[in-house]
């Protein structure tokens, strides 16, 4: 019984994380000072559909990963960084999370 | 009457970041604390563009003869931003109204402060041009200011990043010396700190954070 649940649980898990939305990367103009762009970080971070949210400032990148069953649209990600007060140039989708784009940029 | 001149203008020039407000809906607090004035603003952006706030300001004249104080409302303004691939570039319109007084004059002044900021700024390097213009009554005074930096290396958005960089300032009628300051500047994706000595020997410490 114990096997069949935890069986269940995992293909639930499973089925929401193919359900999820891609992770969004866009290429921003301006964002030269951390402090200056923490407001990005911290718009996105609210979104209630956001898992996680990585700023990479030398390569100009903000990427935004949904929790499993969410979708973020490239124009929630597009408001909120000119919200903040940059610009955005492209909105890509990417088959990573950003935890994993965080780990290739430390490496 | 030269000394809120002075302390007003050079209250904008210590908030001097990449701008003196934060992101829309944000609330920042700034502080600027030397030996010959002290002063607190604390602003909320209502759009991206627009911020309302309020300020309080301690000031000294250099011979410590006059001091005084200033209560002001303030609306700042981002009038235009260049962003650009790896830089930016801001003109920033920033004007206070409210009282002053002091131990020169009687009573209360009523006072009024326009300014402008011009930024242009990389992940290296900083440079910004700023003046105030203040009046009260028959009070007078200009306020004119630059700074130039850099920093000592490309950070990542978590880590701490160190610069290094000079202030040169002038209050005219207030002191008739050109103030210079060599600060260094600490600045995270939390928060943003400057310390640093005049070289009269006093020291100065200015900070900003984003709630």
């Amino acid at each position: 019984m114990k096997a069949y649940a935890s069986v269940a649980a995992l293909a639930a898990l499973a089925s929401a994380a193919a359900l999820a939305g891609p992770t969004l990367t866009a290429e921003v103009n301006g964002m030269v000072c951390a402090f200056c762009a923490q407001g990005i970080e911290k718009n996105l971070r609210a979104l209630p559909a956001t898992q996680d949210v990585y700023v990479n400032l030398p390569q100009r990148i903000v990427a935004v990963e949904p929790k499993a069953g969410a979708t973020i649209t490239p124009e929630t990600l597009t408001r909120v960084v000119r919200d903040a007060g940059y610009e955005v140039v492209s909105v890509k989708e990417v088959n990573a999370t950003a935890a994993s784009l965080r780990g290739k940029a430390t490496k | 009457m030269r000394l809120a001149a002075f302390a007003i203008a050079a209250s904008f020039a210590g908030v001097a970041c990449a701008g003196p407000m934060g992101y829309n809906g944000s609330t920042m607090a700034m502080g600027d604390f030397g030996r010959n004035w002290a002063e607190a603003w604390v602003n909320h952006a209502v759009t991206p563009r627009d911020a309302f706030g309020a300020g309080y300001t301690w000031m000294r004249s250099d011979d410590d003869r006059v001091i005084h104080r200033v209560a002001e409302a303030t609306y700042t303004r981002l009038v235009h931003r260049w962003n650009m691939p790896h830089a930016q570039a801001n003109a920033w319109f920033v004007v206070g109204a409210g009282v002053m007084t002091g131990n020169d004059f009687e009573g209360e002044r009523f006072a009024w402060t326009p300014g402008f900021q011009l930024d242009y700024e990389t992940t290296r390097v900083y440079v910004a041009a700023m003046g105030r213009l203040y009046r009260a009554g028959s009070i007078a005074n200009d306020y004119a200011a630059g700074r130039a930096g850099f920093s000592f290396y490309e950070a990542e958005y978590e880590q701490v990043q160190p610069w290094f960089l000079v202030e040169a300032r002038h209050m005219r009628a207030m002191s008739e010396r050109v103030e210079v300051t060599p600060m260094v500047r600490f600045i995270s994706s939390r928060y943003f700190v400057e310390a640093g000595v005049n070289l009269e020997g006093q020291a100065r410490f200015n900070f900003m954070y984003i709630f």
